[in-house]
């Protein structure tokens, strides 16, 4: 069969559920068919799954010209999804096709979630097209005879790859892709993801820079003109308004019209705890809404999930609170209306969540910013040009992550064991691992056969053997299970599965928040008042409570950092604030009040200032600056300035910071005039600079944490097992400090020190920045009590510690927390 | 500058490694060294750098030589687990040092008393001395303080300025003192002090009373 007459089959399905493929739908499937590899560039809910699975199936037919009659049992295609949530969407999807064209295939899904029966069913006859995740693809390279069951693999896609690239997860991906290339010799690889800066960069870490595959491979750019409009919704009484917070309650009663306005409304939170108290407190003012209104969050059990998604897609619901856990590829055609709470930090998330709404051709998506305190309204005004420009964030890929590459070499080694100058070539293509060198890669191989770089007589060190031929193998069975079970790169504190006594499972929450409850405590979890009874194996047993608390569970997540781009827009929107009012937005109109308020004790900063506030309250002495370059900037700024300081003089202080500034907040104050006369905000020695001041605060010390487990330096245990390993257990913070004081020259520790540089601090704009104070007028006003600017930083509890005082010194000024 | 204290007429010194030297008996007592677990870690596959093994030998001879005590007692968790390699270490330190070695077992101790025994030491399930009860777990027992380990305990101060830091700790109630974990490559667990208890912290070489 020639390409247009497979073409005809596609086109008379597409006819026949009265659709008409897109340009980009077409570009793929003749690209596809010509053998080429490429990225797909195309939004969620655009019908970017037809445009791989059709090829994919067209392939098949004209490889299989008597498929009717004659079916090859085993793998043809490979289908990666990030979240495990998308599979069943994505299998539906490709059932619907298989099952039009009367095509004998089997489509099956392989996640975490799958059943053992199902898997080892599988293990025998694999599904001819499998939807799985990163992590269980590599569990599929740690069983053995792994390559039989890829030999006759023709494409593997990978879907949402903006959302592993820049991870870890990504990095995994590479190393899988690595493989298969090898295993499957005709494998055609495809990304698909949504618009990113860096779309080029994002190509070549999926095929690898130097290989076939990516000189072969083409960029289809799906160009759907979709209008996104932006509105704010600005307080009435921005004088009561808050400084701070990050809940925006007080906004609530606004959301109501919007809710009743529309079909149905979804409402984005950026953080799970935040994701309850709104649904709670909607709930409590709203009580009609009981019954319409849904909670969707990572945490919550999966049944509940994939109901909340079934009923939006049935309309039966109009409103659902959520956080990202919605972020991602499942279409909701009701979806009229999208509200953000709190800034989205980040302008392709913002996009991606206006996109969830006003999916019928030629609708608009209608996404509503809601403030949580006054400085973010400055963030909506920009925001909204942002989105005008479609200046989009680059994910940034890893360098060189040992702790991965560990991983991957261990589960080759317990599946049929690896040849390390077969697999060292592969590697080398990969984008992660292009300038691994061979130094590395031998400490890497001496590192996992013998523990260390030198062989001691009384060492008992197991995990790696090599056997005669040269083969690397791990034939310890015990060794085998514990990697198996700790493949994955997803780092989270150990969770916790929260059950009803009869055993109804509700979801799972950090055990940390768990370890703070005492039997009778109630707590709101799941949109529901649950009394605490005890702790058994991993699981905490409730019940339900009509106490009404305000304990609601924290997750710890990561906190993104705005682009440069963004910055700038920010720093661009804040000037504003200076021009008369006919040349501002809505939104710095609205913060007129805000920034008189600001002018009292201090002063708004023009494009050619840059403002130091001081000023003491109870908690200590403050020194805020405000360079507006956004979180991961000043984290690297406050770091450096604080160890400048820490050189004229010995001192103690907390950092925090924000996209807007930071605070380096201490016992003594810091004379700001003597930082100044020092010039301290010097580019020159910046980067030895930086390096000494990580030594001094905990940063690389966090980032240590994930690569102690993904490297399996640190077992967890089985949480959902209910296995405990206590005597394998210890803590990342205290092997960094065994390294640290035995092996400092040990990889995975510097790459600890790596991470926080390239992927933290920003160096490259750090160096700008500092350049561009430089050239700025210095203004500090040393206020008598906090400026409405410094609200939110101030108020931040998540703080970074700088001291080269003697520990004796400061206990002596400090006292012990007692009970109370 | 050396910490003591006066406990039940008895004096009671301290040393920043975390042991405690019982002046009048002249008995070191030393809780949860772990010896043995850098080996175990490694044993199943985690590559905990080696050197660090040495050193919860290096800090015993510095802290016995520091005291010279007659007698020295472990409040269990002696070892990690299981035997291995690093028994041989072990071994060697207990032949060059002359102080007596008792263990007070703990829930970490399963290798078989025999085997201490066959280097010297005598194990005990707990030891009362005078008015003193010597475990392993925190226990209460009328008319005796109790000497402890088990816990590892450590405690958070704050200060001006928002700062706040954890140290591990002696901690002293009214009728017991559990002692701090000896050893490197040990964790610890914090604990929140009533107005009445005693804390004597370690801070870099150092101990405080707070």
């Amino acid at each position: 069969m020639d390409r247009n007459e497979l073409f005809e089959i596609a086109n008379s399905w597409f006819l026949e559920q009265d659709w008409t493929p897109h340009a980009f739908q077409k570009e793929t499937w003749n690209a596809f068919l010509g053998g080429k590899h490429g990225l797909l560039n195309a939004p969620t809910g655009s019908g970017k799954t037809y445009a791989l699975w059709f090829p994919i199936v067209l392939h098949y037919i004209r490889t299989h010209p008597e498929y009717k009659s004659r079916h090859t049992k085993g793998l043809k295609a490979i289908w990666i999804t990030p979240l495990r949530a998308l599979s069943q969407e994505i299998k539906q999807s490709a059932e619907r096709i298989v099952a039009d064209l009367e095509l004998p295939m089997t489509v099956g899904i392989r996640t975490g979630d799958t059943s053992a029966k199902e898997r080892s069913r599988q293990k025998n006859t694999m599904p001819d097209l499998l939807i799985t995740t990163p992590e269980s693809l590599q569990l599929l390279l740690s069983s053995k005879g792994y390559d039989k069951i890829f030999k006759n693999c023709s494409a593997i896609v990978v879907d949402e790859w903006h959302e592993l690239l820049g991870t870890k997860r990504g990095v995994q991906m590479e190393l899988a892709l690595s493989r298969l290339k090898t295993v499957c010799p005709n494998l055609c690889i495809w990304g698909i993801s949504a618009t990113i800066g860096n779309l080029e960069q994002a190509r070549q870490v999926l095929l690898g820079p130097t290989s076939k595959a990516y000189q072969d491979s083409v960029l289809v750019k799906a160009k759907l003109n979709k209008k996104i409009t932006v509105k704010s919704v600005i307080p009435k009484e921005m004088e009561t308004f808050p400084w701070r917070g990050h809940l925006g309650l007080r906004l609530l009663h606004e959301v109501v019209p919007i809710i009743n306005n529309s079909k149905t409304t979804l409402l984005f939170t950026n953080t799970r705890g935040q994701c309850e108290i709104w649904f709670q407190k909607i709930l409590e003012k709203h009580p009609e809404y009981a019954g319409i209104m849904a909670m969707h969050h990572g945490s919550v059990a999966k049944e509940t999930r994939l109901w909340v998604e079934q009923a939006i897609r049935n309309e039966t619901l109009s409103a659902v609170v959520c956080t990202s856990s919605l972020d991602l590829g499942v279409d909701f055609a009701p979806v009229e209306t999208v509200v953000q709470i709190g800034g989205p930090k980040g302008v392709a998330r913002f996009l991606q969540r206006a996109g969830r709404s006003g999916h019928q051709p030629g609708k608009e998506s209608v996404i509503h910013f809601l403030p949580t305190h006054a400085m973010e309204l400055i963030e909506a005004s920009a925001m909204q040009k942002a989105v005008r420009n479609a200046e989009v964030e680059d994910r940034i890929p890893y360098l060189n992550s040992f702790d991965v590459l560990l991983q991957y070499l261990t589960t080759l080694a317990v599946s049929d064991g690896f040849y390390p100058e077969e697999i060292f070539p592969e590697i080398k293509q990969t984008f992660c691992y292009q300038a691994l060198s061979e130094a590395q890669w031998q400490w890497l191989l001496n590192f996992l056969v013998i523990g260390s770089q030198s062989l001691k007589t009384y060492d008992e060190y197991k995990k790696v053997e090599v056997e005669s031929d040269g083969r690397f193998k791990v034939n310890n069975r015990g060794i085998a299970m514990r990697h198996r079970f700790q493949i994955g790169t997803i780092v989270g504190d150990a969770s916790i599965a929260v059950r009803y006594q009869k055993g109804g499972y509700i979801g799972s929450i950090e055990e940390y928040f768990i370890s703070k409850l005492t039997p009778g405590d109630v707590f709101t979890f799941a949109g529901r008042n649950l009394e605490f009874i005890r702790v058994k194996g991993m699981q905490a047993h409730v019940r339900n409570s009509t106490k009404r608390t305000n304990k609601v569970p924290s997750w710890m997540g990561g906190r993104l950092s705005f682009s440069a781009q963004m910055s700038e827009l920010l720093r661009q929107e804040l000037y504003t604030a200076e021009l008369e009012p006919s040349k501002q937005s809505e939104e710095i109109k609205a913060l007129a009040p805000m920034f008189a308020k600001q002018r009292e004790e201090s002063i708004v900063p023009k494009p050619n200032e840059f403002l130091i506030e001081t000023f003491k309250t109870r908690d200590g002495y403050h020194h805020i600056f405000y360079p507006f370059e956004g979180r991961g900037v000043h984290e690297a700024m406050s770091s450096l300035l604080s160890y400048r300081i820490s050189l004229l003089t010995p001192i103690t202080c907390s950092l925090a910071y924000n996209d807007y500034g930071f605070e380096l907040l201490s016992d003594k104050p810091i004379d700001i005039q003597n930082v100044l006369d020092n010039n301290l905000f010097t580019t020159a020695y910046m980067l030895s600079d930086l390096q000494k001041s990580l030594n001094s605060n905990e940063m690389a010390r966090r980032k240590f944490r994930d690569i102690a487990v993904i490297s399996g330096m640190v077992f967890t245990g089985y949480p959902d097992k209910g296995i405990k390993m206590k005597h394998l257990q210890s803590s990342s913070q205290l092997l960094f400090d065994v390294f640290k004081d035995f092996e400092p020259d040990n990889l995975l520790y510097q790459q600890a020190y790596t991470e926080t540089f390239e992927h933290q601090l920003e160096e490259g704009r750090l160096r700008m920045a500092l350049e561009r104070i430089a050239e700025q007028h210095i203004q500090w006003k040393q206020c008598e009590k906090p400026t409405p600017f410094s609200f939110p930083i101030i108020t931040d509890r998540l703080r970074e510690k700088l001291s080269n005082e003697k520990l004796a010194d400061r206990i002596k000024r400090m006292t012990k927390i007692l009970t109370k | 500058m050396v910490l003591n204290t006066t406990i039940q007429k008895q004096t009671f010194t301290f040393h920043p490694h975390g042991g405690l030297l019982w002046e009048e008996k002249s008995m070191l007592l030393i809780s949860d060294v772990h010896l043995g677990k850098v080996s175990h870690f490694r044993k199943f596959g985690a590559a905990v750098p080696s050197p660090a093994a040495q050193k919860n030998f290096i800090l015993l001879d510095e802290i016995v030589t520091h005291f010279q005590p007659f007698q020295i007692c472990f409040l269990g968790d002696l070892f990690h687990a299981a035997l291995n390699k690093e028994w041989q270490l072990f071994e060697n330190w207990v032949a060059k040092t002359p102080s007596e070695i008792i263990l007070v077992a703990g829930n970490h101790d399963i290798i078989a008393p025999e085997k201490f025994e066959s280097v010297g030491i005598q194990i005990f399930k707990e030891l009362c001395i005078d008015d003193f009860l010597l475990t392993h777990h925190p226990e209460e027992r009328t008319g005796f303080f109790n000497f402890c380990g088990h816990i590892h305990p450590a405690i958070r101060l704050q200060g001006f300025g928002r700062q706040r830091v954890k140290l591990p700790c002696f901690f002293k109630s009214k009728h017991q003192m559990i002692l701090p974990a000896f050893g490197e490559f040990t964790g610890n667990h914090t604990l929140t002090p009533k107005k009445e208890d005693e804390i004597f912290v370690i801070a870099e070489g150092e101990v405080l009373k707070i």
